[in-house]
């Protein structure tokens, strides 16, 4: 892959701006939130040391979209190209789970795979993960390794760019004036500044690297009391399955316009008591444990025997949301620690 | 442009006929022919309201009109339940599997139902019957609440009980007037000696409460799980696998299901619920 260096951000962002309309997180309280990137705008452009708080996901899947008229059709609108700038590797992941989800064979959701297709994407490698970052549990990491037309890895003096796909080394081909060569030294810090992010989530996630796979600890535990236990504070907010990136629970409605009906699709979570419910009264799910059982089940053994890999990529923006004290890592350590401890009675035996 | 997965195509209710006090069955007629496979499901649209799940109860070689069986149970139920011969709807789908009656052949089919779970399974009876020849038996256990709750009645109490290769008994949890049949819940007419277990598949629809004690007692003949084909009805929205209502463990209903045998769910908490 082609590798160029970029000295300052800001006349990137103007090219990229030039050609779409391109977000960017912007530093709004304690987070970052994804914004409509301003030409216009004096100063360089700060890069995000850690994942945005909203998830990628509203890029391609709003959160209410009008997915059909009827009785007479309509033809849905085009989809302008567009950008998203400093999205990290638990992000690009997130795309992976939800591009298994919208774009299977004979399910395509025509809404998501025409955006996606629109989609230019710039990463950036974290350099001060959150406190809440487990993505080195999940598959994941300090660098996003694929999935990225650009990205963007901050050393001294500026920026080395790499291409990660043929859309972005025509970007960068045809901008050759904004690039330079990568400076003696420059891929040696870039490295250097990813092991040690990566060491940071090593460390400070080193309780949660068991000794056996985690689809393995939820299979054999899926009876456990610990989701009961654990859901006790929750208090049913719905923030977890909002900032998750790779949750894709809709609900679909029907709506009476003044010409036409339209059929509405729009973000509905799991952890709502009437999610599963039926006409009648029948809910499988009455129970908040059963919920919380059932969006971890999911998450980290059902979707990977669907889809090979796990619906979760360990951003911790679930942790971050949190109204009550559900925490998946928690959750995961005392299930671990149940099966551990059930086998050594069973081998004590 | 990939086909809208959510667009509906229209149409029109042109019978409404009364099946019981709570249940209705709807003729429509869609646009343009509609296949379906005995045992799919539909999601119909009732304009601007809503839409909602349901298993057609006609026969699959029929395509230029299906027949849906309703019962009366929440917001949209209760709206078509209102509606008139004319009403305009939307059909999406047909979704999921259906039941395998290819792998039925040669095989005795022990079929029970309950209350509106006839509705799914008169489309298997006329799908079953159509090419009675293939099977060994079709035999029918069915209960309702009272007679008068029984749909189909016409058909049930008649002309079906004489077709040949087909054994019907029925129940009713509640007698009143000249019923002279059995009384009781529909586990009581389930005799071991109704089928050979080695050559038989099981299949239930019905109340929850109901799929649950028939389960029950068909694995106490000796059913093994892998034979016994449950009708699961959930919470069916999108009807492709993404929206995650009907999920029941790693299954989405409306995409592996709705047919599933017990064998394959058995493992996952509050199937009956």
């Amino acid at each position: 892959m082609e590798r160029v260096f970029l000295s300052k951000l800001k006349p990137f962002l103007d090219a990229l701006a030039g050609q779409m309309d391109v977000y960017v997180p912007k530093k709004t309280g304690a987070h970052y939130v994804f914004t409509r990137y301003d030409p216009s705008g004096e100063g360089e452009v700060e890069l995000n040391n850690i994942r945005a708080c909203t998830p990628v996901k509203e890029f391609l899947f709003p959160l209410r979209e009008l997915a059909a008229v009827y009785p007479e059709a309509l033809e849905p609108s085009e989809v302008k190209p567009f950008a998203v700038f400093g999205l990290k590797d638990c992000d690009l992941r997130s795309l992976e789970v939800l591009d298994k989800v919208f774009t299977e064979a004979e399910f395509e959701d025509p809404f998501y795979v025409k955006r996606r297709e629109k989609m230019f994407i710039v990463s950036s490698d974290c350099f001060k993960p959150g406190a809440s970052c487990f993505c080195n549990i999940m598959d994941g990491g300090s660098f996003a390794r694929s999935g990225f037309d650009l990205n963007v890895s901050q050393v001294k003096n500026g920026f080395v760019v790499e291409a990660g796909s043929q859309k972005g080394e025509d970007f960068v081909k045809r901008h050759s004036g904004l690039f330079s060569k990568v400076p003696d030294g420059a891929m040696a810090q870039r490295d250097k500044i990813r092991a040690q992010t990566q060491q940071q989530l090593e460390e400070q996630n080193a309780e949660l690297k068991f000794d056996r796979p985690i689809r393995e600890i939820m299979d054999n535990t899926h009876d456990s009391g610990v989701y009961d236990d654990e859901a006790t504070t929750c208090v049913e907010c719905q923030a977890c399955t909002r900032v998750c990136p790779t949750c894709h629970c809709f609900y679909l409605y029907d709506t009476k316009q003044k010409d036409y009906f339209g059929k509405m699709k729009m973000w509905d979570s799991c952890m709502r008591m009437a999610y599963a419910g039926v006409a009648g009264g029948g809910n499988p799910r009455k129970v908040l444990g059963d919920r919380l059982r059932h969006r971890l089940m999911h998450k980290l053994s059902y979707f990977l025997d669907r889809y090979g890999i796990n619906m979760c990529v360990g951003c911790g923006r679930c942790v971050d949301a949190e109204s009550g004290k559900v925490d998946i890592r928690v959750v995961l350590k005392r299930l671990y620690e149940e099966l551990r401890d059930k086998k050594k009675v069973k081998v004590g035996k | 442009m990939t086909a809208n997965l959510y667009q509906p195509i229209n149409g029109e209710i042109v019978e409404i006929i009364d099946e019981s006090p709570t249940i209705k069955s709807f003729v429509v007629v869609p646009e343009k022919e509609f296949r379906f496979a005995t045992g799919q499901f539909v999601e119909l649209t009732l304009p601007g309201e809503g839409e909602a799940p349901f298993t057609p109860s006609s026969s699959p070689a029929i395509t230029e009109k299906m027949e849906i069986t309703i019962m009366k149970a929440g917001r949209i139920t209760g709206l078509l339940h209102e509606c008139k011969k004319g009403q305009q709807v939307g059909i999406r789908g047909p979704y999921g599997k259906g039941y395998p009656v290819d792998d039925y052949a040669g095989k005795e089919v022990y079929i029970v139902g309950g209350g509106v779970g006839l509705a799914p399974i008169r489309s298997l009876f006329l799908t079953l019957v159509d090419r009675i020849k293939d099977f060994k038996s079709v035999v029918c256990r069915f209960g309702a609440r009272t007679p008068e709750d029984f749909i189909y009645k016409k058909a049930l109490f008649g002309p079906w009980q004489r077709i040949d290769g087909v054994n019907i008994k029925l129940t009713v949890d509640k007698a009143n007037g000249d019923w002279s049949g059995n009384v009781g819940v529909v586990t009581t007419i389930l005799n071991r000696d109704d089928v050979h277990l080695d050559n038989a598949v099981a299949v239930v629809c019905g109340p929850p409460i109901m799929m649950k004690f028939a389960t029950l007692k068909l694995l106490e003949f000796g059913f093994s799980p892998e034979k016994i084909y449950l009708s699961m009805e959930k919470n069916m929205s999108c009807g492709v696998g993404k929206c995650g209502h009907c999920m029941l463990g790693k299954y989405y209903v409306c995409k592996d299901g709705p047919v599933f045998t017990y064998d394959q769910i058995k493992k996952y908490p509050n199937i009956w619920d």
